[in-house]
């Protein structure tokens, strides 16, 4: 079977800031309490304007999953790698724990997580979108105002292609040559 | 108690050594009992703090060590001869305290002995530095015993296989900062070299000090010779001090030149912001030009004099390690986060990591001063 190429789209003008997303994927990948622990998280703009005529813009984001990962470069026991499907992920028994990981992601998308002893970081859910029947990601699941879209780019008829075939997006920092695959409409 | 009897001093000093071990041993046990969650001030976004700095520190100094030693010994320099022996051994001490400072830092010190050989990832920097340090400390103990057996082809081999890896580790130790392509205040091959530059600065400065303390304990003057040995130094410590000079000014000027984005911010922080204390009074005025006024007049450059240029850049230089570390990591890697003071993110060491930092170069000193007593150090007469 061919591989997958896991992606999420987003349209940031969606998002209202409610964070359903960070509180859905805190329940379902039992992220511990505390302000340094999270997967995911949405960074608000400045505010634009002056008074009455003000603007503000959300970015809702996670890590990027990107295809060259610079986490996945500077691990020094392989503990970080990308799977088949494009999953940047953590074997939890090989992170010694170094951080070297955190200092190398240009997205702060990573954390030590105390309870499993080891790095923590979006995987897409793995463990919901492998189930069966699938589930897509919490934070793509609950979003109220559906920022989100996560599929298989390699599927040309999969909802993430679609949507990067019919409009213009961009990837936060392209200059790091990370080549990210979460998608930002424009 | 025989040993302290007439000697004071030393008691003193190994009293406050042990009290510094005692910080130390109090800090490991705080962060065994809570973790390093709650006893360690770093965060998600400054994950690297003092600990590290302090490893970096200890390593350097080792590094320095063996490299100045190396001109006796490796590149038959006669005056630096006499040193090797206790430069060796205070480098590897200095080495081993380092690598406790950094085995307290990360998580899982037993999962890294068997995953690093296990699953070794030849891409990474640290895999290379930890790797080539731990040669380095195979071949610095190979030469300590050659020395003390005064075996000098076998101490000459060493040396400068010693010598090779103590420049390799070094440098990649300076490429774990400088292949990070996500922090701009780092990024580049300006790091690798500029440790090595500030490790001959260290390397110096240490030998300074141990060879006045050495006379010093013994109570008699000391002799021409070794007198001699110190002017040399002190005109070596001149050359090493002026490129470090030249290398803080470059490293300066590309950082704010045009305001080359993260890389300016951090810069800044060392100019004029929160950092600026710790640059210039530490950094600039004691590692630099406190160490230059003293050297530079030949009236001043007396074995007491490189003495204290060697403590006043030994105390900058540990500086410049903990501000390197630190201001890498200042500029947040996301627009919009919270809590930035100046645009900036903040760490303070916690009581637990100044513990251990203390505990780690008390340990080191303690050691040197124990094994100052009880082993032959000082050089065979020819």
């Amino acid at each position: 079977m061919k591989n997958k190429r896991f992606a999420i789209v987003l349209d940031t003008e969606r998002c209202i800031d409610c964070k359903a997303c960070t509180v859905a994927c805190k329940a379902e990948n039992d992220v511990p309490l505390g302000p340094n622990n999270y997967r995911n998280w949405v960074v608000a703009s400045k505010l634009r304007g002056k008074y009455p005529n003000l603007g503000q813009s959300y970015t809702p984001s996670q890590c990027q999953h990107c295809s060259n990962a610079p986490c996945e470069h500077v691990c020094p026991t392989r503990a970080t790698f990308t799977s088949s499907d494009g999953i940047v992920d953590v074997k939890e028994e090989k992170c010694i724990g170094c951080k070297y990981c955190q200092t190398a992601c240009p997205y702060n998308a990573r954390y030590y997580n105390e309870e499993t002893g080891a790095i923590d970081k979006c995987t897409f859910c793995a463990q919901r979108i492998y189930a069966v029947p699938p589930r897509l990601p919490a934070c793509v699941d609950t979003c109220p105002t559906k920022v989100r879209a996560f599929g298989d780019l390699n599927d040309p008829n999969s909802e993430v292609s679609l949507l990067l075939a019919r409009n213009p997006s961009k990837v936060l920092k392209p200059a790091m040559g990370t080549n990210p695959h979460l998608f930002y409409l424009d | 108690m025989s040993a302290f009897k007439n000697r004071p001093k030393l008691f003193v000093w190994m009293a406050i050594l042990l009290l510094g071990m005692a910080a130390g041993a109090a800090g490991v046990i705080h962060v065994l009992i809570v973790g390093h969650a709650q006893s360690y001030n770093v965060t998600r976004e400054i994950p690297w703090g003092l600990l590290i700095a302090t490893y970096v520190f200890l390593v350097v100094s080792s590094t320095g060590l063996c490299l100045i030693s190396s001109l006796g010994h490796v590149f038959g320099m006669k005056q630096f001869e006499f040193i090797g022996k206790r430069a060796i051994l205070l480098a590897i001490l200095t080495l081993l305290c380092g690598f406790g400072a950094i085995g307290m830092e990360i998580n899982h010190p037993i999962r890294m002995g068997i995953y690093t050989i296990l699953s070794p990832n030849f891409s990474s920097a640290i895999w290379w530095m930890g790797t080539l340090y731990g040669v380095y400390l195979m071949f610095l103990c190979a030469e300590f015993y050659f020395l003390m057996k005064g075996m000098h082809k076998g101490a000459f081999t060493m040396g400068v296989l010693g010598f090779t890896a103590a420049v390799s580790a070094h440098s990649n130790l300076g490429a774990v900062f400088g292949l990070l392509e996500a922090r701009p205040f780092w990024h580049g091959s300006f790091l690798p070299i500029y440790f090595i530059v500030s490790a001959l600065v260290s390397g110096c400065a240490l030998i300074g000090m141990i060879v006045y303390f050495n006379h010093k304990k013994s109570g008699a003057p000391m002799p021409l010779k070794y007198a001699d040995f110190m002017d040399t130094l002190g005109r070596l410590q001149i050359l090493t001090l002026m490129t470090l000079v030249f290398f803080v000014v470059w490293k300066i000027i590309p950082g704010i030149y045009g305001h080359p984005p993260e890389k300016y911010e951090a810069t800044m922080s060392m100019i004029s912001g929160p950092f600026a204390f710790n640059f210039w009074f530490f950094e600039v005025l004691m590692g630099l030009v406190i160490p230059l006024c003293i050297l530079f007049p030949k009236k001043t450059r007396t074995p007491t004099g490189v003495m204290f240029a060697g403590l006043s850049s030994t105390i900058g230089i540990f500086f410049m390690r903990y501000d390197l570390v630190i201001i890498g990591q200042l500029v947040s890697m996301r627009e919009g986060t919270a809590e930035l003071v100046n645009g900036l993110l903040q760490y303070t060491p916690s009581l637990s990591e100044l513990g251990i930092t203390i505990g780690a170069i008390c340990t080191c000193l303690f050691l040197y001063t124990v094994a100052e007593r009880l082993l032959p150090l000082d050089p065979e007469e020819h």
